[in-house]
């Protein structure tokens, strides 16, 4: 049977092909990646691009968990303050309800408790970053206004809205509680009741009723502070569940776009020596024929 | 009866046959190297006997012709493959290059995207803050910027390629040229029994570079052959060739005539089938998905965005410049519309506090508002598609590379010259016409020993 004469064309395709192969390994090597054009793998280019979102947006949640924290403590922590504030209010009425007490001294009490209210102004009116955290959504201005002419010695400029805001797949939470609902609900009105303590202490009239009025504002402000802790709770276990997706993800990624080092590293090696045999296969071809054995 | 002269004739009939043979191996080893040169053998054939009574008498040997060796089935075999090779090649090497625009980077469609949602969720805890407002804008700028590069490049790319069409058509025209004088000088020579080899491995050769361009089939006829494209068009007939032409269409991209008829869409193979198929169909499929997903995005972006309030209370207006109507073009044209980021409309009550709106412009990244799909999902699928096609079309240029390089294989075992079976028949031949001059140099005495033979009797 003849056979093809010229094997060299066949041969230098093969170096080509292990070249290919070995440069597909380099490659694979130097970045670390097994996809690095889609058409590598198009099923796990395509699932990339889903990963890489999906850890970018993990990325930003745990970015604006890091805001929403901050505010939320600090809405937490002046809460506090308020109840505080309002136990003060409440044992100084109790003090002033004893009896006991000329008006001059009664005098004394509410010029302090005049000094609460105005602290509890102050507290309702926390800003946080440029925004007011009890004025609704209505944040560029400060909610509490003090004015004579109010029954309650203030004014709610703020409103009762809330904002929620995404903060994993499907996630959402609310990040405000309003004034409105904090600390001017009908029934339980903080100011109202420190204004109505104030005007006991003055007239010297039903300072024990007011007591009543402060000490269910007190309770239920404590009650609404419920909802800052179950929000920073929530944050917390929230942002731990996220760190541990970035990490799942991270992983995700590495499984489908990484390269098995190890195992570019052995097919480089084997393609090498492929090579080289290819090489030597070439060199040989250069064969003598019969023309060299014609004398 | 014989006689001396003609066993003389017969020396010198094998004296010309070996030397002639001879110059058909002189011929192959000068040609050992040549492209698409098939090897010669010498048609050697015993030459008519006379018949004297009772004696039949052989006259010698002839060289009736010199022919080379080739087997036409495998050679159309190879034309197939060629024009499969010559496709794919086009195609494999303009996706290639199509998909570097969809390949992970910073600044891809898909990490834009991901980038505009994050920049929005940022503004949804901090709905008054406008450097937060202005990294948004920042954010849909990069957006819009990267849809643009995407849609631009492959513009070009489309560009690119129709030169390359008009190239092409170029290169086919010459090739007809060349095969239509080449049939001319083939047909002349064999008309009059000449043998033709050389220039029939020219034509083959061009045969099989038209091949690499164009889908051919070649439908040989006496003397000559007749090349056809596309359904029947001819290129070549006889000794005359027929020129493509290229027009632009609407779009100004090259449409291929012949005789006044658009071929375009029945050109499926060789490179000018797989430019074509890249031009026409897959980088328009691509564009028009990316389209979808700008027209969609931006669209929807739109819609929420008018729908709430500005940072001064005021309803939003658009944050693209709205998309063409259809969609068309939508990719290259996407640019934003608001320059001052107080106009952002995240707020939903009108309070610079209120973060609804932005809320709901971030649930966009989660809807599946884009053809059913989120927008992410939405780029993974064209992700997906487009190395899908690189893929399959490597995989498939590989086996015809294979298959190719197989055909090729068989063709030099068939038509190849092997420089063993040279040396043996030159040694073959050298013998021959060494045995043949020792005939003649034997006659040489026999004819002295007539003369002298005379010489003693007169």
């Amino acid at each position: 049977m003849r056979v093809n004469p010229n094997p060299l064309p066949d041969l230098l395709a093969a170096l080509q092909q292990t070249q290919q192969q070995i440069n597909t390994d380099l490659a694979q090597i130097s970045s670390g990646q097994s996809v690095i054009v889609p058409s590598d793998d198009p099923g796990a280019a395509a699932e990339l691009v889903q990963n890489a979102a999906q850890a970018s947006a993990a990325d930003q949640f745990l970015r604006s968990i890091g805001s929403v924290q901050g505010e939320v403590a600090n809405a937490d922590s002046t809460l506090s303050s308020v109840t505080t504030a309002l136990q003060q209010a409440i044992s100084l009425g109790v003090e002033a309800a004893n009896g006991t007490l000329n008006a001059s001294d009664r005098a004394a009490i509410a010029t302090e408790v005049q000094g609460i209210q105005t602290q509890l102004v102050s507290l309702a009116n926390l800003s946080y970053q440029g925004s007011y955290v009890f004025a609704g959504t209505a944040t560029q201005t400060a909610p509490y206004v003090v004015d004579p002419t109010s029954p309650s010695g203030v004014t709610y400029v703020g409103n009762s809205n809330t904002n929620r805001i995404t903060l994993g797949n499907h996630y959402t939470l609310q990040t405000n509680l309003p004034g409105s609902q904090l600390f001017s609900a009908a029934g339980s009105d903080m100011f109202q009741s420190i204004q109505d303590l104030l005007t006991g202490l003055q007239t010297g009239t039903g300072i024990a009723a007011a007591v009543g009025e402060v000490t269910s504002a007190a309770n239920y402000i404590d009650a609404q502070r419920v909802f800052y802790g179950n929000a920073s709770n929530q944050l917390t276990a929230q942002q731990n569940y996220l760190n541990s997706d970035t990490t799942a993800l991270a992983q995700q990624q590495n499984t489908l776009g990484g390269a098995d080092l190890s195992a570019a590293i052995t097919n480089l090696t084997s393609e090498e020596t492929a090579h080289q045999a290819t090489l030597e296969a070439v060199a040989g071809a250069n064969q003598p024929n019969l023309f060299s054995y014609i004398k | 009866m014989s006689s001396l002269n003609a066993s003389l004739a017969i020396a010198l009939s094998g004296l010309t046959a070996e030397q002639g043979a001879l110059e058909a191996t002189t011929n192959n080893v000068a040609n050992v190297n040549t492209p698409g040169y098939s090897r010669q053998v010498p048609n050697l054939v015993s030459s008519d006997p006379v018949v004297i009574d009772p004696l039949t008498l052989g006259t010698g040997v002839t060289l009736l012709s010199i022919d080379s060796v080739r087997d036409p089935i495998l050679e159309s075999s190879i034309q197939q493959e060629t024009q499969t090779q010559g496709q794919l090649g086009a195609q494999v090497s303009a996706l290639q290059q199509t998909q570097v625009n969809f390949t992970a980077s910073t600044s891809d469609i898909g990490t834009a995207i991901a980038n505009f949602f994050n920049s929005i969720n940022q503004l949804s805890a901090n709905p008054a803050d406008l450097s937060v407002r202005q990294g948004l804008l920042t954010a849909a700028g990069n957006l819009a910027a990267s849809f643009n590069t995407a849609a631009n490049n492959l513009t070009q790319q489309q560009t690119n390629l129709d030169q390359n069409v008009v190239q092409t058509v170029g290169q086919i025209n010459q090739l007809s040229q060349q095969i239509a004088q080449l049939n001319g000088q083939i047909s002349r020579l064999q008309s009059t029994g000449e043998s033709a080899g050389s220039f029939v491995d020219q034509r083959q050769q061009a045969i099989d570079k038209l091949s690499s361009l164009v889908n051919v089939s070649v439908i040989p006829s006496d003397n000559s052959l007749t090349l056809t494209t596309a359904n029947g068009t001819p290129l070549v007939m006889g000794t005359q060739s027929f020129q493509l032409q290229t027009q632009p269409n609407a779009a100004g991209l090259h449409e291929v005539y012949a005789q006044g008829v658009d071929i375009t869409s029945q050109i499926t193979s060789g490179s000018l089938g797989g430019t074509l198929e890249v031009r026409d169909q897959q980088i328009p499929g691509i564009q028009s998905q990316l389209d979808t997903l700008a027209a969609g995005l931006a669209n929807s972006v739109n819609t929420v965005q008018t729908g709430g309030y500005d940072l001064k209370g005021n309803l939003g207006a658009n944050l693209f410049n709205p998309p063409p109507a259809g969609g068309t073009g939508a990719a290259a044209s996407l640019s934003v519309a608001l320059t001052d980021p107080a106009l952002i409309a995240a707020s939903s009550d009108g309070t610079a506090g209120s973060s609804g709106n932005a809320e709901a412009m971030y649930a966009l990244s989660t809807q599946s508002g884009i053809n059913g799909q989120t927008p992410t999902d939405y780029y993974s699928g064209i992700v997906f598609n487009v190395g899908n096609d690189v893929s399959n079309a490597t995989a498939e240029q590989t086996a015809s590379t294979q298959a190719l390089q197989q055909l090729n294989d068989q063709r030099a075992s068939v038509s190849g010259v092997s420089l063993d079976q040279e040396a043996a028949n030159m040694v073959q031949y050298q013998n021959a016409y060494a045995a043949s001059a020792q005939v003649v140099s034997a006659i040489n005495t026999m004819m002295y020993d007539v003369l002298q033979m005379t010489t003693l009797n007169g």
